[in-house]
């Protein structure tokens, strides 16, 4: 293998790469169809997350939280009042700050605060609140929050926003469509044009040829994953942790897409195949969109292991140990996906030309 | 004493129990141009594929300017251009696009493009899109793309085929200047007037196996017949044929009778064909 040959075989793909229809469709399925949901259930042009707060003395927390950008703090004379407000979406989470709670937290006493949480608000809204509410505290003692906080949800309890159901669905397509069918399509593409022939017939290999265009599926993968992430609002706190799991997550879409291409040699067989396909790697997805789905189902699927991270990050506010198990089986994957491409890739060679 | 650019032994490949080529043994000496010729599904390809490094042997040996092709196919693949049947180019990039391209593979630096495809007769061409070329001006870019590397071993396959006669002739010229430069060619082609013309030697493959493999003229001499064929006037006044066969000891006489007993109108001489001799050798025509 040439590192060298992979460079000038990567420039022809970002040169020409556009100019396929797939690669297009990669890029402007999963924005459309995004945009789309976002329009259907209101969430495009969401407004900040709102928290209702009845201050029951006159706690700091109140006029600090007022002074922040990233969320709307709505006052309430009355518990009624709020959990009214609540009910109705006004609010996404409502607080009771009982009397004299900023010198009981100072002093390091264990307090506990109701939340009245409406229950078709948007996870990343009850996120930012919850992770807003620890970050004020901490801010006012020095400390970390000596709060517990009990939840009860007001309205349709049941209904997880559809914007929230679905997004895995969206990330999922968002980093395999260009991932996986990227460079499945543009191998299959070479084998039914016979130009993968002229190109092994040169000093290079086979293996150059593939890297070079899983490389690009690799890019609009990860790319993809970010912007499909960014346009929901969904990127969370851990934006770190979190391209970390779609670049795991762009290598096995990858890696599957030159398994496909290796062994696919037309397009028609290429289609069927990720009809089905398909199936499989979308199976975790529904899941996310229909809880009443038991969760190992999901765990049978190899995808579940880049979703679940996904979920846990961008909607659930987890950070790394909630997600840490899962990403290792997500890496194991990738390298047993890695052997296997190899294997295909000594099979391509001894037959395919 | 030239050497051998290409040597074959013993040769062999299956795919399962289907043998294509069967212990096959030749050799072709650098700057010779061998004819490579056999009815489809002969051995042709897969005997092209394992000389250049697409396909491993699975018996025998080949070795490709002294370097063994299994063991060395990098290599080998620097040294040699190929020219394939089916067209198989960038149709989305330019003339121009497609023989940088496969240039900065070979790893050449200073490769002039346009130079090339004047050569090959597509200057002015040269950034148009080749899906907007006709099938001739693609197969001269083929051409083209096979001469990137100035190959000291060039495979062309069919080169010429459903081609209108001035591509065909710019190509069959490409073809000998190449010669000329020092390369050897090892051309595959159906079509046996275009082996004749520019084959040092011709191997004849069928079913797997070199059937026959010799200069055009010995192998005229050994499985041919040249024969006089004239036309005469008849007492009677019409014209009749008679055939005098020719390199044969009565061969003399018989031409004297001719011309003393029969007043000759035309005269002409006739020799078999390569495709005459291939019916002759294995029994079925090239096109079967």
């Amino acid at each position: 293998m040439s590192l060298k040959r992979v460079r000038i075989l990567l420039g022809k793909e970002f040169l020409h790469g556009p100019k396929n229809y797939i690669f297009i469709f990669s890029i402007v399925a999963p924005i459309i169809i995004s945009l789309f949901f976002s329009l259907i259930f209101g969430t495009l042009f969401s407004e900040k997350a709102k928290l209702g707060v009845v201050d029951e003395g006159s706690s700091q927390l109140v006029p600090m939280a007022q002074e922040l950008d990233s969320l709307v703090t709505r006052e309430y004379g009355t518990v009624s009042e709020m959990k009214q407000a609540v009910e109705t979406g006004a609010v996404d989470i409502g607080i009771v700050l009982p009397s004299g709670f900023d010198s009981s937290v100072m002093q390091g006493e264990r307090i506990e605060i109701t939340a009245y949480v409406w229950g078709e608000s948007l996870a990343k809204n009850r996120t930012i609140i919850g992770v807003t509410i620890a970050d004020l505290v901490r801010e006012l003692t020095g400390q970390e929050a000596p709060i517990e906080m009990e939840s009860i949800t007001l309205g349709d309890g049941e209904s997880i926003p559809w914007n929230d159901r679905l997004l895995p669905f969206i990330v999922l397509m968002a980093v395999f469509l260009g991932g996986l069918m990227l460079p499945a399509t543009s191998v299959v593409n070479e084998k039914e044009k016979n130009t993968l022939e002229a190109l092994v017939i040169t000093p290079t290999t086979i293996g150059d040829v593939f890297l070079s265009k899983g490389i690009l599926g690799f890019i609009l993968s990860l790319f993809m994953g970010i912007l499909i992430l960014v346009l929901n609002q969904a990127f969370g706190t851990e934006p770190l942790l979190l391209t970390m799991v779609l670049a795991l997550g762009a290598v096995m879409a990858v890696e599957l897409g030159m398994i496909l291409g290796a062994l696919v040699k037309d397009f028609t067989t290429l289609f069927a195949v990720w009809k089905f396909g398909g199936i499989l790697l979308f199976a975790p997805v529904f899941v996310y969109l229909f809880p009443q789905i038991p969760e190992w189902i999901g765990r049978i699927f190899p995808t579940y292991y880049l979703i679940q991270p996904i979920v846990e990050l961008s909607q659930q506010g987890g950070s790394w140990p909630d997600i840490a198990i899962n990403v290792f089986i997500l890496i194991g994957l990738d390298l047993i996906l890695i052997a296997v491409v190899m294997l295909t890739l000594r099979r391509v060679k001894q037959y395919a030309t | 004493m030239a050497r051998d650019a290409i040597l074959a032994e013993e040769l062999t490949y299956h795919y399962g129990e289907l043998v294509a080529v069967d212990r096959i043994s030749f050799n072709v000496a650098e700057g010779e141009i061998l004819g490579f010729l056999g009815p489809n599904g002969a051995g042709k390809t897969t005997t092209v594929k394992m000389l250049t490094g697409q396909l491993k042997p699975k018996a025998g040996k080949a070795t490709l300017l002294g370097m063994d092709i299994a063991r060395n196919v990098e290599k080998v693949q620097g040294e040699i251009g190929v020219c394939f049947e089916e067209i198989n180019l960038y149709e989305q990039m330019s003339a121009v696009e497609n023989l940088r391209l496969f240039a900065r593979l070979f790893n050449i630096r200073q490769f002039d493009a346009e130079a090339m495809l004047r050569r090959v007769g597509l200057a002015g061409r040269e950034k148009d899109r080749v899906e907007t070329y006709s099938k001739g001006m693609k197969q001269r870019l083929m051409v083209a793309r096979s001469l990137v590397n100035r190959p000291r071993v060039l495979f062309l396959d069919e080169p010429t085929a459903g081609l209108d006669p001035a591509s065909s002739e710019a190509i069959r010229s490409i073809i000998l200047e190449e010669r000329e430069r020092g390369a050897t060619v090892f051309l595959t082609t159906h079509d046996m007037m275009e082996a004749d013309k520019l084959s040092d030697r011709v191997a004849f493959m069928n079913q797997g196996k070199i059937v026959a493999l010799d200069t055009p003229h010995n192998l005229k001499q050994q499985y041919g017949k040249r024969a006089l064929k004239a036309k005469v006037t008849t007492e009677s006044g019409e014209l009749e044929e008679r055939e005098v066969t020719l390199d044969t000891p009565e061969t003399p006489s018989a031409v004297q009778k001719l011309f003393a007993q029969n007043k000759v109108v035309t005269v002409h001489s006739e020799e078999a064909t390569l495709e005459d001799i291939f019916i002759k050798i294995t029994g079925r025509g090239l096109t079967e």
